[in-house]
């Protein structure tokens, strides 16, 4: 099973037929995929999901792809995997150039660019991580923000991105009863956790990372103001 | 092979390669259904191709 299940890739190629199939690898493989058929929109749907690695047909209409690899990059320091059917591309591609993390040349087995996507993601999350410096403990629960990964008594945890966000915060502040309003205003930078959903996000993420989630150790209801991490150990 | 008019030609055949490659691959995996529509796309491909083919003279000029 996926075990990076809430990772977004962002599928750009103009060759619907072709897009339309890796999409579907992806998502049975257990990422959320975003589209773009076009080089504008590439870079719209790019600021609007904040993908976590992005496939990209150099060949695009409306702006090359590696123009549009140029102005991801100056956003942030994103994966890209280039697709090309241009054999002759590949050495400018991945060289120091523009120096794509990876390429796949049509035509390509849907399957292979999954395993690519797989292995640039785990690549780049290793070099992101420094050393164990940017993880916490709180009790059994170990977090680190950086490779964006939980393990209860060392066993990693699959936490979806609001509950991690969560858990977070709360782990940021252990001891200290944070109020719903603090929490919706840290977790729910765009706007897409709501404060009726928030009970229902808490309680999941205690399903997960409780031994038992009825009678909550680790984050605990303050009853009439919010939620509070304890250092239980 | 600095020829533009040959590197579109393969560019193109190579596109066209993709598309039936991934679905064909796609129907082996029991990834997506071969409906109607979707073989359709897989034979559009194939047409393409043998038109591009058509598109390479047969033999260099000397």
């Amino acid at each position: 099973m996926a075990q990076t299940p809430s990772r977004t890739v962002l599928l750009v190629d103009d060759e619907i037929a072709v897009m339309d199939v890796l999409e579907r690898y992806l998502r049975d493989d257990g990422f959320n995929v975003v589209c773009a058929a076009d080089g504008p929109a590439a870079l719209e749907m790019f600021a609007r999901h904040s993908p976590d690695l992005v496939l990209l047909d150099i060949n695009l209409p409306g702006l090359p792809g590696t123009e549009v690899l140029r102005r991801m990059r100056s956003e942030r320091d994103v994966p890209i995997i280039m697709l090309t059917g241009r054999i002759e591309e590949i050495d400018r591609v991945v060289g120091l150039e523009l120096g794509a993390d990876d390429y796949v040349g049509k035509p390509f087995s849907p399957r292979e660019v999954v395993a690519r996507v797989r292995s640039v993601l785990r690549r780049s999350e290793r070099s992101e991580a420094p050393a164990s410096s940017s993880e916490r403990r709180v009790g059994a629960i170990t977090i680190d923000p950086v490779a964006h990964e939980v393990r209860v008594d060392g066993k990693p945890v699959t936490l979806t991105p609001t509950q991690f966000k969560i858990l977070d915060v709360l782990s940021s502040h252990v001891n200290q009863t944070l109020t719903r309003e603090q929490l919706l205003e840290r977790v729910s930078a765009d706007g897409d956790v709501f404060d009726r959903t928030l009970d229902r996000h808490i309680a999941n993420l205690r399903a997960r990372i409780e031994p038992n989630p009825a009678s909550p150790r680790h984050i605990v209801t303050v009853f009439g103001v919010g939620y509070k991490m304890i250092d239980s150990a | 092979m600095s020829d533009p008019a040959a590197s579109r030609l393969v560019h193109e055949i190579r596109n066209q390669l993709a598309v039936a490659v991934a679905n064909v691959e796609a129907f082996r995996d029991g990834v997506l259904e071969p409906t109607p529509a979707r073989l359709t796309i897989v034979l559009d491909a194939l047409e393409q191709l043998e038109n591009l083919l058509r598109e390479i003279p047969s033999e260099r000029s000397s």
